[in-house]
C-alpha cells in the first residue's frame, strides 16, 4: 500500500466517523487510531468545526407557502386537476395563477364532507374535526385572506365573532409575546360554525380554532400530529377544545401553544 | 390516475419532507424560483408514482426524485452548470489538506469564524457532484447508503466525494483573506 492511499484511507475513516457511519467495531478502531495520531486529531477537529459552520449558516430552508398549498390542493383535487405532471417542468406552471382554481376545489371538498357529516349527525371523531380545521387553514393560505375580521384588537374581534356565533369566543392577544393577533374568522367544522383566531409570527400564520369540548375527544395535554404537511396540536380545557395549526418550526410552535394556554387560562379565570 | 391511496400516502409521507426537497433543489439550481419549479414537478411525479407499491423511506425517496428532476431541469435550462465531474478531478487524492501544525490552529479559527456569505459561496463553488453529496449529507442528513441510492454512485465514490467536498471547503474557508 502506498503512503498516499494509506493516507486516503485514514481520511475516509475520519469522515465516516464524523458522519456516524461506522459500526461499533469500526468506531473503536477509529478512536484508537485517532488517539495515537496527532495529525489525525487536527484533521478531525477541523472537520468538526467545518460541520458546525456549515450547519449554522445553511439551515434547511422552508418551502414557500404557495408551493405547499398548491401541492396540498393537487393531492386533494381529483382527476380533473390541471396541475398534472408535464414532461418538462415549465415556468408557466408557476406564473399562471391556475392554482387559484383549487381554492374552490378545496372549499367544495370541505362543504361536501361537512354536509355528509351533518347527515350522519354523530359526534365527530377528533380526526374529522381536526381534518376540517386543517382544511380551513389551507384555504386561508390559498385565498390570501386568512381572516374575516382583520384587527389586532380583541375588543373588535370579539363582538364581531359574537354576532356570528352562538357562543362567546375566548380571545387572547399575544402580541407582547411575539405573536400579534391578525384577526378572526368563522370556520365550519362538522356543520357547526366555530371561531378561529389567526396569529402571525414573522411571515407565518398560526391559527387556533375553538371547538365545543363535547364534539371532540381531546386530552388535556396537547398532542402533536402532522397533517398535510402542517403541524397540528390539539387539546382541551374545562370549557373548550382547541386545534392549533401552523407551518412554523416545531420548537416555536410549542412555545406558542404554551403561551396561548397560559393566556387562555388567565382569561377564563377573569371571566369566571 | 391517482388513487385515493396515492393521495393519502402523498399527504402523509411526501408533504412532511417538502422543506428538505426544497432545500436540496435550492442548492442544486441556485435559485428559489427554479427550486419551486423543480420541487413542484418532483412532487407531482411522486404523487403519480405512489399508485404503485408503498415507499419504504419516503424522505430519501422524495429527495432522489427531486435530485433527478433538478438534473433534468438543469440539463434543459442551465446546461452550462452541468459540468461533469469524474476523470482528473475525481481521481485526485481525497486531499486531506494538511498544513504544518503551527498553522492548523489559525486555520481552524478562520473556518470557525467564516460568515454566512463565505460559507454559501464556498458551497456554491463546489463542483456539482461534490455539492449535491455535501448538501444531502449536511443539510438533508442522508446516510451514505441513501446518498448512494439517490445519486447512483457507489458508496466508495460517495465517501470520496464527501471528503473532497469538505477538503475544498476547508481549503477555501481556512485561507486568510
Amino acid at each position: 500500500m502506498t503512503a498516499s492511499s494509506e493516507r486516503d484511507d485514514r481520511t475516509l475513516l475520519l469522515h465516516a466517523m464524523l458522519d456516524g457511519e461506522l459500526d461499533a467495531a469500526g468506531a473503536v478502531e477509529a478512536e484508537h487510531r485517532l488517539a495515537a495520531d496527532p495529525q489525525a486529531q487536527v484533521e478531525y477537529a477541523r472537520l468538526q468545526v467545518l460541520r458546525t459552520v456549515i450547519r449554522t449558516h445553511t439551515p434547511r430552508e422552508s418551502a414557500p407557502e404557495a408551493l405547499r398549498a398548491r401541492l396540498v390542493a393537487a393531492a386533494s383535487a381529483d382527476e380533473a386537476s390541471p396541475l398534472r405532471p408535464t414532461p418538462t417542468p415549465a415556468r408557466h406552471m408557476i406564473d399562471r395563477p391556475s392554482w387559484r382554481m383549487f381554492a374552490s376545489a378545496i372549499a367544495a371538498t370541505v362543504v361536501v364532507s361537512v354536509g355528509a357529516q351533518t347527515l350522519i349527525r354523530s359526534a365527530l371523531s377528533p380526526d374529522d374535526a381536526t381534518r376540517a380545521v386543517v382544511a380551513g387553514y389551507v384555504r386561508g393560505q390559498i385565498s390570501e385572506k386568512p381572516v374575516d375580521v382583520a384587527s389586532s384588537d380583541r375588543h373588535t374581534v370579539k363582538p364581531w365573532l359574537a354576532n356570528k356565533l352562538p357562543v362567546a369566543a375566548l380571545i387572547v392577544d399575544l402580541s407582547a409575546e411575539g405573536f400579534p393577533l391578525l384577526g378572526g374568522r368563522v370556520d365550519v367544522v362538522g356543520g357547526n360554525p366555530v371561531p378561529t383566531l389567526v396569529y402571525k409570527h414573522r411571515q407565518h400564520l398560526l391559527t387556533v380554532t375553538e371547538l365545543r369540548p363535547s364534539a371532540v375527544d381531546y386530552a388535556m395535554t396537547p398532542r402533536h400530529i402532522t397533517l398535510d404537511g402542517y403541524s397540528v396540536v390539539f387539546w382541551k380545557d374545562s370549557a373548550h377544545g382547541y386545534v392549533a395549526v401552523s407551518d412554523i418550526a416545531p420548537a416555536e410552535f410549542d412555545a406558542f401553544i404554551e403561551i396561548f394556554r397560559k393566556a387562555a387560562a388567565k382569561e377564563q379565570d377573569r371571566q369566571d | 390516475m391517482t388513487s385515493e391511496t396515492a393521495r393519502r400516502r402523498f399527504t402523509e409521507q411526501v408533504l412532511p419532507h417538502l422543506d428538505d426537497a426544497f432545500s436540496l433543489a435550492r442548492w442544486l439550481t441556485g435559485s428559489a424560483t427554479d427550486a419551486e419549479d423543480v420541487v413542484q414537478d418532483a412532487c407531482l411525479r411522486a404523487l403519480k408514482a405512489l399508485d404503485g407499491a408503498p415507499v419504504e423511506r419516503p424522505r430519501a425517496w422524495l429527495l432522489t426524485i427531486t435530485r433527478n428532476t433538478a438534473f433534468s431541469w438543469l440539463a434543459k435550462n442551465r446546461s452550462h452548470m452541468l459540468v461533469l465531474v469524474g476523470g482528473p478531478e475525481e481521481a485526485k487524492s481525497h486531499g486531506s489538506v494538511f498544513t504544518s501544525d503551527p498553522g492548523a490552529t489559525q486555520e481552524e479559527s478562520l473556518i470557525a469564524n467564516a460568515d454566512r456569505a463565505c460559507v454559501t459561496a464556498a458551497i456554491d463553488d463546489l463542483p456539482l457532484a461534490f455539492k449535491e453529496t455535501l448538501i444531502m449529507r449536511e443539510i438533508n442528513g442522508l446516510s451514505y447508503r441513501e446518498i448512494s441510492e439517490a445519486t447512483g454512485a457507489p458508496i466508495g465514490t460517495v465517501m470520496s466525494r464527501l471528503a473532497r467536498a469538505r477538503a475544498l471547503m476547508i481549503e477555501k474557508l481556512g485561507r486568510p483573506s
